[in-house]
């Protein structure tokens, strides 16, 4: 990165906060005047400004797969696991 | 029926999905066993208060989302410790340009989701991160991503839920540039 552009960014914003405020516009819990600092910076960060777009990306993904995702488990662990719990309560 | 016969049943027909569930959410299959023998002893005792009102896989559910954010708070008491200079140098500036890669060629989203390949791609890098971000994330998502419920839940404050948010996001993004992206 050019010298300018070092300045340029930590005049506005570096790109780690950058990132952090993504998140928090993500989640519509970002400030105006973050807001405006992030815009400012993503116009002229191209590094930010592709992260964004893949950010965007990784949160439609998550959106539609982390909710309902279960991880298997082998039919005879779980059968043990309604055994155990069955004697536990003592019905 | 009487209440034991009612939760026999529920333990008959609701383990499987409740042992799966918190098996995704907490990684880890004796912790997943331990936190829904919780659930079925915390619904045996509070029985009275179900009242029918909903189905009982949405009641047990919300019984063991709670009782995954009390095993968090008591597992992670301390402030989590976030550190970003892997991805960025002393001025805060990236350090690699992988990040300039374009992921366009790769397809929509829903073709990627269509893809399994990819959805296990997408998997392995979600187990990579440490379970006390990667409990957050996922709890994150389900909970709809509503901010303040999370962090009070799970008693991180809100600049800290932004953090782990952030760190476990630009992993992720990492791990599906090199074992995805790049090379298709």
């Amino acid at each position: 990165m050019t010298m300018v552009k070092k300045v340029l960014h930590l005049l506005f914003l570096p790109c780690s906060e950058a990132t952090l405020l993504m998140e928090k516009r993500n989640a519509q819990a970002i400030s105006s005047k973050e807001n405006w600092k992030l815009s400012m910076h993503l116009m002229i960060c191209k590094w930010c400004k592709m992260y964004n777009k893949k950010l965007a990306l990784l949160d439609t993904l998550f959106k539609k797969t982390l909710s309902e995702k279960e991880s298997e488990i082998k039919e005879s662990d779980i059968q043990d696991f309604k055994n155990r719990m069955i004697e536990k309560l003592d019905f | 029926m009487m209440k034991n016969e009612v939760l026999k049943n529920w333990i008959e027909q609701y383990s499987e999905p409740l042992l799966k569930k918190a098996f995704y959410l907490l990684s880890d299959k004796e912790e997943a066993q331990d936190i829904v023998q919780d659930v079925f002893i915390a619904a045996f005792s509070s029985y009275d208060s179900f009242g029918g009102k909903s189905q009982p896989l949405t009641w047990l559910m919300a019984i063991l989302k709670r009782k995954v954010a009390d095993f968090y708070r008591k597992k992670y008491r301390s402030e989590p410790n976030i550190r970003l200079d892997h991805f960025f140098d002393e001025t805060g500036s990236w350090k690699n340009n992988d990040v300039l890669n374009d992921w366009n060629a790769a397809g929509k989203e829903s073709e990627l989701l269509d893809d399994q390949d990819f959805n296990k791609t997408l998997e392995e890098c979600m187990e990579e991160l440490p379970s006390r971000w990667k409990i957050l994330l996922k709890m994150y998502y389900i909970e709809e991503k509503k901010a303040p419920e999370v962090s009070q839940e799970f008693n991180v404050s809100t600049t800290n839920l932004w953090k782990i948010l952030q760190r476990s996001r630009m992993q992720l993004r990492e791990c599906l540039e090199f074992n995805w992206f790049s090379r298709l």
